[in-house]
């Protein structure tokens, strides 16, 4: 908008001024060419804004209103706040919004994993082209297959149990376990996604000034110096980039890993909003509670997002 | 940042303002038209069910010539999404594979009571109670749904057992498993309960050593005592198989659905709590185990005074949708699909226990033989009449008894709560 106003204001002012020497139809013509150029933007504009509002907006808003709406018995009839009531009754959903308050814990390392490789990758380490590729891999894998890969590693009864005892380590139920299965789910989610993390910070590294990096060697900075006083502060708009996307990426991506590595267990361990969402709306019948659940989902990453620019802003500029 | 926190906090408002308006949901929409009918299952696109359907479209074919059939196979595991998205539009099949029990009783408002268009068929068909709700029935049964106790007769045999004599009590049974674990290496059960499907099946399979005949008979008429000592007893009985070491390990990481059958199959645990159709029965362990190597118990007597039975239901059965243009024609289809040709390719193929009782069995094997004579006596699965929701907690309930986060009292006090608010 900012680009299109100056544009417009300009030729308005132009018209002013010549507006007295236009006499009758003439004036008239100059009138609709003005109006017609003030469009112009909104017209364009046009496509987008419809796009966004009947394929995004619309659908949101009919998710929002059916949460108010019951289920079974009371299909299409409004129950008000009941759903959310309801939700906030439940200790499996409960359990699910503690998972992602854990999420958001889990975040910085799930952050920092791809932040330090590529300030490795980019710091040419011995291999570095060969790290670059394999660090990748893991994101063209569908996380069913990924799911399926570690199921076998991690059965009770699997390789890495096995290896374990081995060297005298007894045996750990590794999805079986309510204490370790979110954390392994967790470990999974991002061995199979920070390769794309790590090319965005690879993308963030070709923008820093490599001149600021020689006079940090020049000055003596050691690598954690550098990395603390130089990297971050130059790539910070990435780290909030990488921060926010792979926030919503733990939220909303992790729907095939639960299915197939815990199936939300044991004991609904595992749960995270979006499993549950599938549970009430497939396995139970209740897709109104469904929506009440995908809009609570909804607001949560609105405001864990925000949250998340905020104080990654603050402390940008402290740093 | 004020700023940008305004405009998501607009469309919050926004987004809960417009939920304030009315309720969506028509069902008004028809599905399919008068020269043709939509069915919807997860069965027509197996190999080992090709048989069964081609019977059924040239039964329905013979009575109405010119009307299409379209099956349409959808993924089991997406299946009752899928179904509920459909229903909600109001626009979906006309035929709809389900089920028995909770999966059809949960959507009856979306289907047609059929008892006027089935009367021919109720003496021929067994199963019909797992479609029924409120005295109507929603489907016409294509297999009955039952949880036998299989186990390896090999193993039996390698351990000094006589396979054609199970135990009969439960202190018999733990023996037996002893003498099995200690001869051939081999674990009792091969227990899956990753999805919490485990307990569904010990529940109906053991439940009727546990509880007394009447006991029984309330229970599937929906009035359930959980304070009962015999109903404690069965989900104390469950722990107690975890921590006798009974089960293979790690039962709350290990699926139902194939990885404990694999275990079963391959010799790794001398007994499974199976079925009687789909997977994980006699004929679906064929290709380790050959029908004469599995044998069938019934349940052993935990409790004297109980009477083991085999649990069974109606298993799977289709159902006419309520939006279906000619409800005639789709209970028609449904007739076909349950006729005895059909069923009886379906058993020959699939090896499923058909809901037809007039169907020649004698060539399944002696695991089939049992199972058949048993149905006589038979009884509803215990599992089977509680409600999803319950279901839903009871796996998770049944994950924390064998870790040992929870007592038995609690685990029962938290079923009661849930089973009596629906």
């Amino acid at each position: 908008m900012t680009s299109v106003r100056p544009v417009v204001a300009g030729r308005t002012d132009r018209a002013r001024h010549q507006r007295p020497a236009l006499p009758g139809a003439a004036a008239r013509r100059g009138r609709g060419a003005r109006r017609s150029e003030r469009l112009a933007p909104y017209v364009l504009l046009a496509p987008a804004v419809l796009v966004i509002v009947l394929l995004r907006l619309w659908p949101l808003l009919l998710g929002v209103n059916f949460s108010f709406t019951g289920d079974g018995d009371r299909d299409g009839t409004m129950v008000g706040l009941d759903n959310y009531r309801e939700l906030l009754a439940d200790p499996l959903f409960r359990g699910a919004l503690r998972n992602v308050g854990l999420l958001v814990l889990l975040l910085p390392v799930a952050v920092a994993i791809p932040g330090l490789l590529a300030t490795f990758i980019y710091l040419r380490v011995p291999g570095h082209r060969f790290y670059r590729s394999v660090y990748f891999f893991p994101a063209v894998l569908s996380p069913v297959i990924v799911g399926a890969i570690f199921n076998l590693l991690l059965a009770f009864d699997g390789p890495l149990n096995t290896v374990l005892g081995g060297v005298g380590i007894g045996p750990t139920d590794w999805l079986g376990d309510p204490d370790v299965a979110m954390f392994v789910v967790v470990g999974v989610h991002i061995w199979a996604t920070f390769g794309m993390a790590l090319v965005v910070f690879l993308a963030g590294f070709a923008t820093l000034d490599a001149s600021l990096l020689d006079a940090a060697r020049v000055d003596g900075a050691s690598l954690p110096q550098t990395i603390r006083h130089v990297i971050v502060p130059s790539l910070s708009r990435t780290i909030q980039f990488v921060f926010v996307t792979t926030m919503i990426g733990m939220l909303t991506s992790m729907f095939g890993l639960l299915y197939v590595m815990t199936s939300g267990g044991p004991e609904g361990s595992t749960y995270l909003p979006e499993y549950y969402i599938w549970i009430q709306q497939g396995q139970m019948n209740r897709p109104a509670l469904a929506s009440a659940a995908s809009t609570v989902l909804f607001v949560v990453m609105l405001v864990v997002g925000l949250l998340q620019i905020s104080l990654l802003r603050r402390g940008v500029r402290e740093a | 940042m004020k700023q940008r926190a305004v405009w998501p906090a607009i469309l919050v408002a926004a987004l809960v303002l417009g939920g304030c308006g009315s309720a969506s949901g028509t069902r008004s929409s028809p599905g399919g038209s008068d020269a043709k009918l939509v069915v919807w299952d997860w069965k027509s696109g197996e190999p080992t069910a090709a048989q069964y359907i081609e019977k059924a479209k040239a039964d329905f074919a013979r009575k109405h010539p010119g009307v299409t059939v379209e099956f349409v196979a959808q993924p089991h595991d997406q299946y009752y999404t899928l179904l509920g998205t459909a229903i909600q539009s109001g626009k979906g099949p006309d035929v709809i594979l389900f089920n028995g029990g909770g999966q059809i009783r949960d959507r009856v408002d979306a289907l047609l009571p059929l008892d006027e268009y089935v009367a021919e068929d109720r003496q021929r068909l067994a199963g019909w109670d797992a479609f029924t709700k409120d005295g109507k029935t929603y489907a016409g049964p294509v297999t009955l749904q039952g949880h036998p106790i299989y186990y390896n007769r090999s193993l039996y045999e390698k351990a000094g057992l006589d396979p054609a004599k199970p135990a009969a009590t439960w202190p018999e049974f733990v023996a037996n498993c002893a003498a099995i674990t200690k001869r051939t290496g081999t674990k009792c059960f091969a227990l899956g309960n990753k999805e919490g499907i485990g307990i569904q099946f010990f529940l109906s399979a053991f439940g009727s050593g546990v509880l007394t005949p009447q006991e029984y008979d309330a229970w599937i008429a929906g009035k359930r005592d959980w304070t009962s000592p015999h109903v404690k007893r069965i989900f104390a009985l469950w722990k107690e198989t975890q921590d006798a070491k009974l089960n293979s390990d790690g039962p709350n990481s290990t699926a139902m659905f194939n990885d404990a059958f694999a275990l079963f199959q391959s010799a790794k645990a001398s007994h499974v709590i199976g079925l009687m159709s789909d997977i994980g029965h006699w004929k679906d362990f064929g290709e380790f185990l050959t029908a004469d190597k599995v044998g069938v118990m019934r349940a052993p007597v935990v409790v004297p005074g109980a009477t083991p039975s085999l649990p069974f239901d109606g298993g799977i059965g289709y159902g006419v949708a309520r939006w279906t243009r000619d409800p005639k024609l789709a209970a028609d289809l449904v007739r076909s699909l349950t006729s005895t040709d059909a069923l009886t390719a379906f058993h020959t193929q699939a090896g499923a226990i058909a809901a037809d009782t007039t169907i020649d069995v004698s060539q399944g094997g002696p695991a089939v033989t049992t199972i058949v004579a048993d149905l006589a006596s038979g009884k509803p699965a215990l599992h089977v009449a509680l409600s999803s929701r319950t279901l839903d907690l009871m796996g998770r309930v049944s994950q924390q008894l064998l870790s040992g986060s929870i007592t038995v009292d609690e685990a029962v006090r938290q079923l009661a709560a849930s089973d009596q608010a629906g």
